[in-house]
């Protein structure tokens, strides 16, 4: 009893030392940030408790049976065995149960119904924003086919409306990689695939290219800008006037800092 | 300058006299003897029947030659591999390239990737395996001591193969000093596609090197499946009738298991280069987007990848279960248990490859299949790790340096572990994927329990290898300052992952930087282990303390004076009998 109290005790210290290290995240920013940043906090619950004490046996046992006078044979325990067998399935399936709840909704497992193809508009809400995504050697276009705008500066999106995102490459594998609002998808050249998601809090986002795609992969730069209905129809008018030179300053900045 | 044709005709004429000559050779009577271990199959006295010199080494077809070869050329790939990891390192001290430019950074993370996997951590394995099997089996040799050697020598070749564009830059830089223009040693550039080797990528560079480098990786696959087939047969067939399954030890178990993986993995690769080379070369669609497209690389790349990343770590496993017991006193916990989580983890080793690939669009039913086998290959592993501590547990343990780095091994297998599973859970995963989250858990297991187990393995070896004992301190420092360097490195980048820094940037965001510093710094405390260990083994072996007495570690006193350890002692009387005693000279 006193050794698991004084693992307990060594355990009660680590935790707050090493949770303390793992990036707090603040207010989720989109719909499928929160989903997988809860999944991410649930699951690290109970990784850093399992390791520190894992860990904390492992030095204890160093600590006491160091040079130990009365050392006792090995003797074959079949029920211990069997019970850290099952404790570790019952943790791992947990961790799948909640894995695979998160994985079901719409805002994380996409697919669209014909990869190969062209989207097919028809399943889309009314209401909900539309973006082509391309990725070339080494830069993101983003094709907005309901308003006829295209870009390939910062891609500006509004906040709080669905957003389907159909994802493709015209050479080698691309990857859009936006961590900060939880969202990855390879574009592949020849596949379309779909990214849905809500964004909530505005902001600027950093894209990044996150699948290697050759010299200028680590350059391979954007950002998304997140703003609310009105900024982003403002944004819709100035762009299809034509003048895409406001939004250019900021990404190149982003693309240096 | 010589053209295509000319040069195909020289390689003919060098088959042909090669040919002429074995024909020659065929005729006369030998003269001499390249492999003493057949003509007196008594081991021991396998040395004074040998050619020596460098020819010793070049027509070895002992195991134990054969395995200190292996260890020298997997520990020389070792040293070049990491010199590449400090270079990424130096390069990631600041965001911009100010040391490398972003080329060369791809190109040095391409050929860590391959040196290190293919070259460094199975040949060590397999060197450490061909010194000692036969030994822990009481066995003369391995079952094909011939295959064994040309397993061997094929390597060389195939390393320089996959490393030939530096290779080729370094003899142009040098040649073009002289009055001579020398076209392909210019062609030939480093390859930088990445070890992984994606289509169309890797379809589209035109660097010629890329084939001369799958080429060699092709060939290093058929000199790891031979060594593969010949340990298989040899745990098969050599052991003695009174040694069965239940009393094998449990590094073979694991051997056993690591070449049953190797036997059906790595011929696949094979197939998968020899695609990939057409594709290249001869306009066929395999991978191209009309064909058979870019997703049919990654599931034949991750089918043998994934087996692959296990058939680096099983042998690491073996050496760390067969060495805990030996400085705890006692036997090891679970014998049974350990064997059948090994095995279990070959078999789901080939169910969960397509967890590299869950970012790019499979359908979810599918990932959430390939997630349940990932997490469920977790279990066999924490069986493993519970086991050791069990078997710690009660005993008495002698902080020597092989259980300093058996325990750090441990230590580091728990973070790498742990990090694994959240890389399994499938949401996670499409956030932490492709950055240095992955990096740094996996760096946790290659450069945690892999090398701690190798070096665990010199240090508990080191007697029997060169009959003498190594610095006791310096080991001590060395596997402490591993298992820290180890930590200090790869924490930094599980967190770098987590706030979205991609991996395979030479170029960075800045706020970045000060992690990336810290990682940096935890790399040169590793470079100075790697130098630590080296300085030992070499000094150690040419002026290290004599061993007299063949039970080093106390062995005899608990009842695990094993093989290999009373074959050194019969070795060691023999000598004693053959010469005067050393210590009597005044």
């Amino acid at each position: 009893m006193g050794r698991a109290r004084r693992g307990a005790i060594v355990a009660a210290v680590l935790i707050p030392a090493v949770l303390a290290t793992v990036p707090a995240t603040a207010l989720a920013s989109s719909a499928t940030d929160q989903l997988i940043s809860r999944l991410n906090r649930q699951l690290l619950y109970i990784a850093v408790p399992i390791a520190v004490l894992v860990e904390a046996i492992l030095i204890y046992t160093i600590w006491r049976f160091r040079d130990n006078d009365d050392p006792k044979p090995t003797r074959e325990n079949r029920q211990l065995e069997i019970t850290w067998t099952v404790a570790t399935a019952l943790v791992l399936l947990f961790v799948g149960t909640a894995s695979f709840h998160v994985l079901a909704d719409p805002a994380v497992s996409t697919i669209s119904d014909s990869p190969h193809g062209e989207p097919e508009p028809g399943e889309v809400p009314e209401d909900a924003v539309e973006v082509n995504v391309t990725a070339e050697q080494w830069a993101f276009t983003a094709d907005y086919p309901n308003e006829g705008v295209t870009t390939n500066e910062t891609m500006v999106l509004p906040a709080n409306r669905t957003v389907y995102m159909y994802v493709t490459s015209e050479d080698v594998i691309h990857s859009v990689h936006v961590p900060d609002l939880g969202l990855k998808q390879d574009a592949v050249p020849g596949e379309t695939n779909l990214v849905r998601t809500e964004l909530s809090e505005t902001g600027e986002y950093r894209l990044y290219c996150a699948e290697l795609c050759g010299a200028g992969h680590p350059e391979m730069l954007s950002s998304i800008r997140v703003v609310d209905e009105s900024e982003y129809d403002a944004w819709l008018d100035d762009q299809r006037s034509g003048s895409d030179g406001s939004t250019s300053n900021e990404s190149t900045a982003s693309n240096e800092s | 300058m010589i053209g295509p044709v000319p040069g195909v005709a020289v390689a003919l004429g060098a088959l042909l006299v090669l040919a002429a000559y074995y024909r020659f050779r065929a005729d006369s009577p030998p003269t001499s003897y390249a492999d003493g271990g057949i003509v007196t199959p008594k081991i021991g006295l396998t040395t004074t029947e040998k050619p020596s010199g460098l020819l010793r080494w070049l027509t070895t077809v002992d195991h134990k030659d054969i395995g200190l070869l292996y260890i020298l050329f997997g520990t020389a790939a070792a040293l070049w591999g990491a010199t590449d990891g400090m270079m990424m390192r130096t390069e990631l001290l600041v965001a911009d390239t100010t040391v490398w430019n972003v080329e060369t950074y791809n190109a040095v993370f391409t050929t860590h990737g391959l040196t290190m996997l293919f070259f460094f951590v199975t040949p060590v394995f397999t060197g450490i395996a061909n010194y000692m099997l036969p030994l822990l089996l009481d066995a003369d040799d391995l079952s094909f001591p011939r295959i064994n050697a040309i397993a061997f020598w094929l390597l060389p070749p195939s390393l320089l193969m996959v490393r030939g564009g530096l290779i080729t830059d370094v003899v142009g830089t040098v040649v073009g000093l002289l009055p001579l223009e020398i076209a392909a040693l210019t062609a030939l550039e480093p390859v930088a596609m990445g070890w992984t080797m994606y289509t169309p990528l890797s379809v589209e560079m035109t660097n010629p090197q890329i084939d001369v480098t799958l080429l060699g990786l092709h060939l290093s696959g058929i000199a790891t499946t031979m060594a593969a087939i010949n340990f298989i047969v040899t745990i098969f067939t050599e052991r003695p009738d009174d040694l069965g399954w239940d009393e094998l030890d449990i590094f073979s178990w694991n051997m056993l298991v690591t070449s049953g993986i190797i036997l059906l993995a790595f011929p696949l690769l094979g197939s998968t280069i020899i695609l990939l080379l057409l594709d290249r070369n001869f306009g066929t669609a395999f991978f191209a987007i009309e064909g058979g497209g870019p997703m049919l690389w990654q599931h034949l790349f991750w089918f043998f990848g994934h087996p692959e990343v296990y058939i680096l770590v099983l042998p690491a496993f073996g050496l760390i279960s067969f060495m805990l017991p030996k400085f705890c006193g006692r036997r090891l916990f679970g014998f049974r248990f350990i064997v059948y989580s090994t095995i279990a983890i070959g078999v789901m080793s080939f169910g969960v490859w397509a967890h590299h690939m869950f970012a790019t669009g499979m359908d979810p039913r599918l990932r959430a299949s390939f997630m349940a086998v990932s997490l469920a290959i977790a279990i066999p592993s924490a069986i493993k790790e519970f086991n050791w501590i069990a078997t710690m547990w009660n005993g008495r343990l002698r902080l020597t340096a092989p259980l300093i780095c058996v325990i750090g091994a441990m230590s580091t297998f728990v973070v790498g572990g742990i990090t694994g599973v959240f890389l399994a859970a499938v949401p996670v995963d499409l956030v932490l994927h492709d950055t240095h989250y992955v990096v740094g858990h996996f760096h946790l297991i290659v450069v945690g329990i892999i090398p701690l187990a190798m070096f665990a393995a010199s240090y508990y070896w080191f007697p029997i290898l060169t009959g003498r004992m190594y610095n006791r301190r310096l080991a001590r420092v060395q596997a402490t300052l591993l298992v820290v360097g180890a930590f200090v490195t790869f924490v930094p980048l599980l967190v770098l992952g987590y706030l979205g820094m991609p991996r395979r940037y030479g170029v960075y965001p800045a706020e970045f930087v000060p992690l990336n510093q810290v990682a940096s710094i935890g790399a040169f405390i590793l470079g100075v282990s790697l130098v630590l260990w080296l300085v030992n083994m070499i000094q150690s072996a040419r002026v290290g303390t004599i061993v007299d007495d063949a039970d080093v570690w106390n062995l005899k006193e608990t009842d695990q004076f094993t093989r290999e350890w009373q074959w050194f002692e019969k070795r060691l009387a023999e000598r004693r009998s053959e010469r005067p005693d050393p210590d009597e000279e005044p």
